[in-house]
């Protein structure tokens, strides 16, 4: 100890300018100027999203060995998991199957049906949805914000602005994409905004993530506007990001307060935010004038256009030029 | 000597970043002490003469990555804490190891004040005590080393 202490000292008493080159404080003007520099540009401009792309995809190998012993300890517990499980397991699936299958039959006379029924309005068809499935990688380390990683990126022909859903509801947006990885905002971040329509009577409206608490704003509706607690939020489809129909959230607590003209009414979500493995990645069917297609949204944006937009169509005004006329028609 | 040095400063580094990357959850994500930031700090003390305020800003760079953030907010924390660390560096080594931790508390605080203050100029909302936690288990992650015999340059009480 004494020894290891000496030597320090000796180490410390060479010549300052020998050692250290700049001064810190040099040092520390030059870098934070630096950081500050980076900030200003990765915050307003879009230059350093492709490096940010290729830097992560360098990562990857680092963060594939940090996954290992998780990935391992799951794989083990699947290979440990009990014969009387999984033969519960597979009954329920295969009578939820059954279930599946006639709900599915159904679907299927119906679809037809819709379809003759658009051919004889001579609409435009429904457009079909494609999906992917991924595995959840880890959870955003970020605190301040509500995002998660998923196994997909570019070379699975992820693009961002996809919307992701599990088996209960929509769960997020991509909002980054990496050549292996991709990162998704949940729809309970405080930058994420969603077109919702209440299930019940077709009033539609926009929610907005809170952050903190995992539930879902609807600022912008009058105080007399007819919601109530239960009512269930689905997607409403006029943004062309989220496929129409599918569910959100439920409406968990209406206030009204005096000094205000709006409601104040939160809801919790449907999907399993917080406790999935899986999610399904589905993307509106490609239009020649997307504007969604690019390698990087900045969370920002999409809130702002889907709000803008949902302002739109509140107000029962023209959908935006980009959007064929099909899915407001549908939705109404 | 000075070779293997620089190598086992960055391969130290490089293991603070693995467990950066490790898939925390939950109040583990919260309580995650800055496994990159406490290896900087060691090796600011340590061996100044290989670990910089340059090192720093490069770290917090790579912090940056990896939390998928804005580049730069990271690098700045980093760097400030840095400079805090290097400007009492002479200082530090007469400490005796409860006044050295003291001192690394601040560090590790400055360093998520200057986050704070970052983020919430971005927009994110404030956060409760809890917030600090991860310098709190930052501290205790150091003692733990001290113990277990990792040379920090403290003095033990009395020597």
């Amino acid at each position: 100890m004494a020894l290891g202490f000496n030597q320090k000292l000796e180490q410390q008493q060479e010549p300052a300018f020998f050692v250290r080159g700049p001064s810190p404080f040099a040092r520390l003007v030059f870098f934070s100027a630096l950081s500050l520099a980076l900030i200003a540009t990765d915050s307003r401009l879009q230059y350093l999203s492709n490096i940010r792309q290729h830097l992560v995809a360098v990562l990857h190998p680092l963060q594939v060995i940090a996954n290992a012993p998780s990935q391992l300890y799951h794989d083990v517990t699947d290979y440990f998991s009990t014969q009387s499980r999984l033969v519960n397991e597979n009954k329920q699936l295969r009578q939820q199957a059954l279930e599946h299958s006639v709900a599915l039959q159904q679907l299927n006379t119906l679809a037809l049906e819709n379809n003759h029924l658009r051919d004889l309005l001579k609409t435009n068809q429904a457009l079909a949805e494609t999906s992917v499935l991924g595995e959840v990688m880890y959870v955003g380390r970020d605190l301040f914000r509500k995002k998660i990683i998923v196994n997909r990126g570019t070379q699975h022909q992820i693009i961002a602005g996809q919307a992701v859903i599990d088996a209960t509801g929509v769960i997020g947006q991509i909002t980054r994409v990496f050549p292996y990885s991709s990162e998704v905002t949940l729809i309970t971040d405080k930058s994420l905004a969603i077109p919702v329509q209440i299930e019940r009577n077709g009033l539609r409206a926009i929610a907005f993530g809170r952050g903190r608490d995992n539930t879902l704003d609807i600022p912008y509706l009058p105080a007399n506007v007819d919601i109530k607690a239960g009512d269930k939020l689905v997607t409403s489809g006029i943004d062309g990001v989220y496929p129409a129909g599918l569910a959100v959230a439920t409406v968990t607590k209406i206030t009204a307060t005096p000094d205000s003209a709006y409601a104040r009414i939160t809801c919790t979500p449907t999907g399993g935010i917080e406790n999935h493995r899986h999610v399904l990645i589905v993307s509106m069917p490609i239009r020649d004038e997307d504007p969604s297609l690019e390698a990087e949204i900045d969370p920002t944006t999409p809130a702002a256009s889907t709000k803008k937009e949902g302002n739109k169509t509140n107000k029962k005004t023209a959908a935006k030029p980009t959007i064929k006329p099909t899915k407001p028609n549908a939705a109404e | 000597m000075p070779q293997s040095n620089f190598k086992t400063v960055y391969i130290s580094l490089l293991m603070a970043l693995i467990c950066l990357l490790v898939p925390w959850s939950g109040f583990a994500l919260k309580a995650r002490p800055d496994f990159l930031l406490l290896v900087i700090i060691f090796w600011l003390i340590r061996a100044p003469n290989l670990c910089n305020v340059g090192t720093a800003w490069l770290a917090g760079l790579i912090a940056d990555l990896v939390t998928g953030g804005i580049f730069g907010q990271y690098a700045l924390a980093y760097t400030v804490t840095a400079f805090f660390a290097v400007v009492y560096q002479r200082r530090l080594v007469l400490f005796n190891h409860t006044q050295q931790l003291l001192y690394v508390f601040i560090l590790l605080l400055i360093s998520q004040f200057t986050l704070l203050i970052l983020k919430i100029m971005a927009g994110a909302e404030v956060w409760g005590w809890s917030y600090f936690l991860p310098s709190l288990t930052g501290i205790l992650l150091w003692r733990l080393a001290v113990l277990l015999g990792l040379n920090t340059g403290g003095r033990a009480r009395g020597t």
